[in-house]
């Protein structure tokens, strides 16, 4: 069928709208990336849009130099490693139980689980608990309190309750203990899903401020979050650049030191993220057709 | 012939008594290594989730560090009249609510809009594209989009004052105004989340039957009207789905958005519960005024949900 003129009309603009809306999503990016290549007299005349000028990488040599980026950049690493492999055996220790229809008191429990993303503590109450039990100031407080996510619990239980039965009752036959069950039955056909929970934690944990800005005091240990909120909320740790070296910061703006930290906590998720796209968007639908 | 029925019954009963026995002991055995499994689970959910609710205790006491949170005295209400009592901490409820009222009513439309421009689309290529880029925001936290947004809008050397000082003369403070703090606050939600959300009414729009749209194309339908008559209605379900659990979380405005997008001048509008329970709290050590407001803001969020998916039963969408 030949496209009327009015449909015609239609998707032109269908595709000038949704080019428009994804080209907002783009250009910040691009932009921040020519502010932190640009040179000082560019940035404050507002020469700089999506290219840069002067190109320099005085910025990144000034912020691997002058701040504990490299550091930090470690931290997130560790935070994110250690922290998304406890909560991949958790949170399948968890699901496997609660999958299984002769498990005791699983209607209960899964309820009980549920309860608590209803209805929280509240951040007091939190803090506390972690103070008592020594959490406080270093990364046992970012793991454990969030060590199980009910919401990847209940999507990865879901998907194990899809596991024909026969599969696991042949084993059993001959003579396969529920351990090897999960290690050579369950956990090789859950792979797909697995990966995007991991993916999921993975993320969050990069991602992650209000916890370390809560737990974590000794600024050795933050992450790429909190360095770069304190360098974007701090004009002292600019003037402090400015004292150790003028002359290089005489060629430096706080922006272009700000875009380039920017780009050094975001540029990890750019390269993956293209790669991964689809394993997130199925994890949010099995997710969502479960809600 | 009667009494050998019966024996015969009596043996089948006290057999299926056996039978039932074993089942026993046999299911017994089964659940032996799923509860070893599932203690640490246990533990983790008793002590992380359950022990620190009964901290709201704290709520209700006039804490201080010496005596600790069983040590401290109890004042009953006193708190929550002063909670409710001063105009601080009422603005900060009110900004709380509508801060989250403007991110679900203003917001709530883009995703749709978006799944039905994406759901239009021919060329594969582009649509393919198209969505990398809209999913891509939700990816970056709120540090990032914070910084992004403070760098846009700064005065001096931000992108937009450049132009704004080109076309009118003068830079505008656009984060230092109520308006348009509050404004770019929701924008950015958007920006950061409707690709994102978009998701699941693309999903939804997948169940739509093709033969409809060729019915309404024969009777010369144009796309404007089967949009609105087959495209609208289809995703009607999920629309409403999605909205009862918005309004669940109204109490719940991010903390990380606020904490970096404020700033001093515009407290008035911009502090919300989160935020000033980690001043208050935290930062000033006044844990039974924070507790009490944490307290109020899970209770509020808890009726909500649950009054919403009460609701949603009754027209069989219920989420339990």
């Amino acid at each position: 069928m030949k496209p009327t003129n009015g449909e015609k009309v239609f998707y032109g603009v269908n595709y000038f709208i949704l080019a428009l809306a994804a080209l907002s999503c783009l250009l910040p990016i691009i932009h921040i990336v020519a502010l932190s290549l640009s040179g000082n007299e560019a940035i404050t005349l507002g020469k700089v849009g999506l290219w840069p000028v002067d190109i320099t990488w005085t910025a990144y040599s000034k912020l691997i130099e002058d701040t504990n980026i490299l550091g930090a950049f470690r931290n997130s690493l560790v935070i994110t490693l250690v922290g998304t492999a406890l909560n991949m055996v958790f949170t399948i220790l968890a699901a496997y139980p609660l999958s299984r229809k002769h498990f005791y008191a699983r209607r209960f429990l899964t309820l009980a689980i549920v309860f608590t993303m209803l209805f929280t503590a509240g951040l007091i109450p939190n803090y506390l608990l972690a103070k008592s039990l020594g959490l406080v100031g270093n990364y046992g407080a970012l793991w454990l309190p969030g060590l199980v996510s009910v919401y990847n619990l209940l999507v990865l239980k879901s998907f194990f309750e899809n596991i024909p039965e026969e599969l696991e009752d042949a084993a059993r036959i001959d003579g396969s203990g529920e351990w090897r069950i999960i290690l050579q039955i369950v956990l090789p056909l859950s792979v797909p899903v697995i990966a995007t929970i991991a993916l999921f934690y993975g993320v969050a944990h990069w991602n992650s401020f209000f916890n370390v800005l809560i737990y974590i005091n000794d600024p050795e240990r933050f992450n790429l979050s909190v360095l770069i909120q304190n360098m974007i909320q701090s004009q002292s740790l600019m003037s402090e650049l400015a004292m150790l070296d003028p002359d290089a910061f005489r060629k430096l703006t706080p922006e272009s030191i700000r875009s380039a930290g920017i780009i050094v906590m975001i540029l990890p998720m750019l390269i993956v993220y293209p790669f991964l796209q689809k394993y997130f968007v199925k994890g949010m639908l099995i997710g969502s057709v479960k809600g | 012939m009667g009494s050998l029925n019966i024996g015969a019954r009596k043996d089948s009963k006290s057999r299926l008594k056996e039978q039932s026995a074993l089942g026993r002991r046999r299911r017994w055995n089964m659940n032996k290594p799923l509860i070893i499994m599932f203690l640490p689970i246990a533990v983790f959910f008793i002590l992380f989730k359950y022990v620190p609710m009964f901290g709201f205790i704290t709520a209700f006491k006039d804490y201080n560090f010496a005596d600790g949170m069983f040590g401290s005295p109890w004042v009953g209400f006193d708190n929550y009249k002063y909670l409710f009592q001063n105009p601080d901490t009422l603005g900060i409820i009110r900004n709380t609510l509508v801060l989250s009222m403007l991110t679900v009513f203003v917001g709530f439309p883009f995703p749709v809009i978006l799944a039905i421009l994406l759901n239009e689309v021919r060329r594969s290529w582009f649509k393919r594209w198209a969505q990398t880029l809209l999913y891509l925001p939700h990816f970056l936290n709120w540090v990032i989009v914070g910084g992004l947004v403070l760098m846009m809008f700064s005065i001096e050397t931000g992108f937009v004052n450049n132009i704004v000082e080109r076309v009118t003369g003068s830079a505008y403070p656009f984060l230092f105004k109520e308006g348009s703090w509050i404004t770019i606050f929701v924008a950015s939600g958007i920006w950061k989340t409707a690709g994102w959300s978009a998701i699941i009414y693309l999903a939804a729009l997948t169940s739509i039957d093709p033969s409809l749209y060729e019915a309404a194309g024969m009777d010369g339908a144009g796309k404007w009207k089967q949009i609105r008559h087959i495209t609208i209605p289809g995703l009607m379900p999920t629309i409403i789905l999605m909205f009862i659990l918005n309004i669940g979380n109204v109490m719940d405005v991010g903390f990380d958005q606020v904490y970096v997008l404020q700033n001093p001048v515009v407290v008035n509008v911009a502090e919300v519960i989160s935020t000033w329970n980690f001043k208050v709290g935290l930062g000033s050590g006044q844990f039974s005024y924070a507790t009490a407001m944490g307290l109020f803001e899970s209770l509020i969020g808890l009726t909500l949900v649950l009054i919403v998916n009460g609701i949603a039963r009754r027209s069989g969408r219920g989420l339990w």
